[in-house]
């Protein structure tokens, strides 16, 4: 039998990670030059594509490129960003798969379901998918119950 | 209690979902119950790729959601969904447990009651908790409907109730809400006995009964097959929908997709016209949620009389065509 696993849920919208809804998440930290993070950014009701933000590195560690708010940015390894009809993929030039984002709208709502392979900066995996949910590695995702209030927001407002 | 714990549970019944909005309506009266006995309000969800209901009863109030998403739970199925909840119970120890009397719910709920040999009542009009005892009481209709009978459950537990859709108002859909959500263990479950091969949609019939703002309901103190199509008239002038009560539907007159009450639909429109029905219990539980009751009865002791807010007393068939007639010249 498996153990309870908790969390909280939005009415509104929810991203499935780790076999469980919760409204936003965010594992490593957005405000470090160099680390590998990655923000599910929490939506208020009106809002209906999902914002991900992430810096990701190959399996060995070099770094590949940055996302901020599904923007690609800092890309020097000319990763690709394409649009779907329901979110985005982004790929290495090689045309590996580095995260993809799909979301499935309801009546009354939205549930956003992430795959991919997301490395850190040790090149240890931190996201890998199962199904249409994805498994962080690790146990330090925080669940957000309000949108992220960091840099990344202050940088996107600057432009 | 405290308000940390979470006592008071609702099923979530999600089979026919939008159309099927009993859960919500419980979820409403769960939650007000939960406010009186100072703790708070679960709904159990079991299904796969159940995401849209865990937000939906969310959304409408539910504080806690006990969320299983596996695909063995993929189909309604009563010996494993009865698995499943009876070892919660078993972990969490709920004092109420709440369900729509649905075709599932009605199947579910005894199988689970036996299983935690605890009681039920079934098909209740109302549930309140006792402000003096503290009971939780639950009304239901008994002897046949002729008297409602108050159950309380003292020593068993959870105290469980089966509640007919349209019973309660749901609250409004609140987009900002957060709800705790807990996925429980799931325990080892019995091999499934039936496969569902294949889902035939039936084809959906005119009657919107229970969203329709006026209700003509016909009784047999209508007469015949001949009058009753009259409240069909009736009803198109007034925008309305017709309903029936039992013995209507007995005699043939009309089909049972139209009855209304214990064995029917629960409907509350604005303005319900109920004509040549008696005002048996199992009839009037179903239109109880209505604003304005207009009854029709050549017998001024009909029991319809006493939860009219306007009686007219005269031959149903009578009144029906002179109201056409009057309608018909006014609108």
């Amino acid at each position: 039998m498996a153990l309870t696993q908790s969390s909280v849920v939005s009415a509104h919208h929810n991203y499935f990670i780790n076999g469980m809804l919760i409204p936003g998440f965010l594992i490593g930290n957005p405000d470090s030059t160099l680390g590998f993070y990655l923000l599910g950014d929490f939506l208020l009701p009106g809002e209906s594509t999902p914002r991900i933000s992430c810096r990701f590195f190959d399996e060995n560690g070099d770094f590949l490129g940055e996302l901020i708010w599904n923007r690609l940015r800092h890309n020097s390894t000319k990763c690709v960003h394409k649009a779907t009809p329901y979110g985005f993929h982004i790929s290495r030039p090689s045309g590996d798969l580095i995260i993809a984002t799909s979301t499935k709208r309801f009546p009354n709502g939205y549930i956003t379901s992430i795959g991919g392979r997301l490395y850190d900066e040790k090149g240890a995996l931190k996201l890998d998918h199962e199904g249409s949910s994805a498994r962080l590695g690790g146990n330090d995702a925080m669940i957000l119950k309000a949108p992220y209030q960091g840099s990344l927001d202050r940088e996107m407002k600057n432009e | 209690m405290n308000r940390g714990s979470c006592l008071v549970w609702v099923f979530g019944d999600y089979g026919d979902y939008f159309q099927n909005r009993v859960t919500l309506q419980l979820i409403a009266k769960g939650k007000s119950l939960a406010a009186e006995l100072d703790t708070r309000l679960g709904v159990v969800v079991l299904g796969e790729d159940i995401g849209q209901y865990v937000m939906e009863y969310a959304a409408h109030g539910a504080d806690v959601i006990y969320a299983a998403d596996h695909h063995a739970l993929k189909d309604y199925d009563v010996e494993l969904f009865t698995a499943v909840v009876a070892s919660w119970v078993g972990i969490y120890r709920p004092e109420i447990f709440l369900a729509g009397a649905t075709v599932f719910g009605r199947e579910f709920f005894p199988r689970l009651a036996k299983r935690l040999q605890t009681g039920l009542s079934a098909d209740c009009v109302a549930l309140e908790i006792d402000k003096e005892s503290g009971a939780f009481v639950q009304t239901t209709p008994a002897f046949g409907g002729d008297l409602l009978a108050d159950v309380i459950t003292p020593q068993h537990r959870p105290q469980m109730a089966t509640v007919h859709p349209g019973t309660f108002r749901e609250l409004s859909h609140d987009p900002f809400a957060i709800a705790e959500l807990i996925y429980p263990p799931v325990p080892e479950l019995p091999p499934r006995k039936i496969e569902v091969i294949r889902r035939r949609q039936e084809r959906a019939h005119k009657a919107s009964l229970k969203d329709a703002k006026v209700v003509i309901v016909g009784g047999k103190g209508m007469g015949s097959k001949a009058n009753f199509e009259k409240l069909f008239q009736l009803a198109e002038i007034l925008d309305g929908e017709v309903g029936a009560t039992r013995p209507a539907v007995d005699a043939g007159w009309i089909g049972e997709e139209r009855l209304l009450g214990q064995t029917g639909k629960s409907v509350r429109p604005r303005l319900l016209i109920t004509i040549g029905t008696s005002g048996a219990l199992q009839y009037t539980s179903g239109i109880q949620g209505s604003e304005t009751v207009i009854a029709v009865n050549r017998d001024p002791s009909a029991p319809i009389f006493s939860v009219a807010d306007l009686g007219i007393v005269g031959d149903a068939d009578r009144i029906v065509s002179l109201l056409i007639e009057e309608l018909n010249r006014r609108l």
